[in-house]
């Protein structure tokens, strides 16, 4: 089978896009320009964000650079805890699969919000577990809310993908 | 009839649930299987043959024959080396007719190839603590460029690969399946066709 037979067939062409996209975007983030320019600070304002959210459930929460802290509980927001990892596959699933471009636009932005608004959540929730559970914080940090985080965004994918998905002549 | 999509997004925080108490049995078994064949691929290119992994509390221990007794043993979570298997058994458990022959032959073979990547990322943590971990020791016996490619390997196989691979086998494995439920199906010359716009072309010739 020669390249031009593996492109004709739809599944290859998705994979091959998709991690294209995909190494492209994750090798971009990884640079040290970008990730003090771009990732350091999206990651600050999840942190932001997060505090702002504790503070209104009535948490004394304070929040220095990527630190959430209160008095009960501190969570500090690593790169993968920022949903940033989440949205880029989502992004190169929407971008890798056949669609107009409009369609697609929507997807990018709609995904971004829900993934960030979910995970919002994680991190709300993740401080309570931290607060009330601290012996289960690693586990549902690890396996539960990953796992989670992962099938949303898979979820949401799906669920563009049945409402835009396009037909492979026409796209 | 029931719309698929809607049936297998309804399913989904079931087989969710399924899949981690699954994964929670399996792990012993899991992390011997990956953490075997992470040991196997890292001795074929090793000489002397001195690095053992042995699993201990779910972490992998890298016990090289070759550091003395009372040296300190670096280990590496084998729990977010191994949890995204949650994610493909819940996929996979969400589709139509998921115990029939057929889709448990998809997901053994699913399993396979998701374990080599679950090794090949423990291969990549461990060659990465050896090129940069070990100080000098780490210096005298690996080249930048090795430390480049060591570095890069177990970062994309980290959170990027770890992510992004139980969707890809998931896909990969059942394409015909997952595009039929996505109402996106394949004609007889393999080109993709929405079902809703020939639906919508028949209603608007009749």
């Amino acid at each position: 089978m020669n390249l031009r037979d593996l492109w004709q067939k739809p599944e290859a062409r998705f994979l091959i896009l998709f991690l294209t996209i995909l190494g492209v975007s994750f090798t971009f983030v990884a640079l040290r320009q970008v990730n003090d320019a771009f990732v350091t600070p999206y990651t600050a304002v999840i942190a932001q964000m997060s505090g702002f959210v504790l503070r209104i459930f009535g948490e004394k929460a304070a929040v220095a650079g990527c630190v959430v802290s209160s008095p009960r509980f501190a969570v500090t927001i690593y790169n993968g805890c920022n949903g940033l990892i989440t949205s880029l596959i989502f992004i190169s699933g929407v971008l890798a699969f056949p669609a107009k471009i409009s369609a697609k636009l929507i997807g990018v932005i709609g995904g971004l919000l829900t993934i960030q608004l979910i995970n919002l959540v994680r991190i709300v929730s993740l401080f309570y577990i931290g607060v009330f559970l601290p012996q289960h914080f690693n586990d549902a940090h690890i396996f539960v809310w990953q796992s989670l985080v992962i099938i949303a965004g898979i979820s949401l994918w799906i669920v563009w993908a049945h409402k835009f998905a396009l037909p492979r002549d026409s796209s | 009839m029931k719309n698929a999509t809607q049936v297998f997004l309804r399913r989904l925080p079931l087989t969710l649930i399924a899949a981690i108490v699954i994964w929670l049995l399996l792990r012993p078994a899991i992390d011997t299987a990956v953490a075997g064949l992470a040991q196997t691929l890292i001795r074929s290119f090793e000489y002397p043959r001195v690095t053992r992994l042995v699993i201990e509390d779910h972490r992998a221990q890298m016990r090289r024959t070759d550091l003395r007794t009372d040296s300190k043993v670096p280990s590496v979570s084998m729990t977010e080396v191994t949890f995204n298997t949650i994610v493909l058994l819940a996929l996979y458990l969400a589709l139509p007719r998921p115990f029939s022959r057929g889709q448990l032959e998809r997901l053994f073979m699913g399993l396979c190839v998701l374990c080599l990547s679950q090794s090949i990322n423990l291969l990549f943590h461990v060659k990465t603590l050896y090129a940069m971990g070990l100080g000098e020791w780490s210096q005298q016996n690996y080249s930048d460029f090795a430390r480049n490619v060591f570095g890069f390997g177990r970062y994309f196989t980290d959170l990027p690969g770890r992510f992004s691979f139980p969707f890809l086998i998931w896909l990969g494995f059942n394409w015909e399946a997952i595009m039929k439920m996505l109402r996106v199906s394949e004609d007889t010359d393999g080109k993709t066709v929405s079902k809703r716009k020939k639906k919508t072309s028949k209603a608007i010739s009749s």
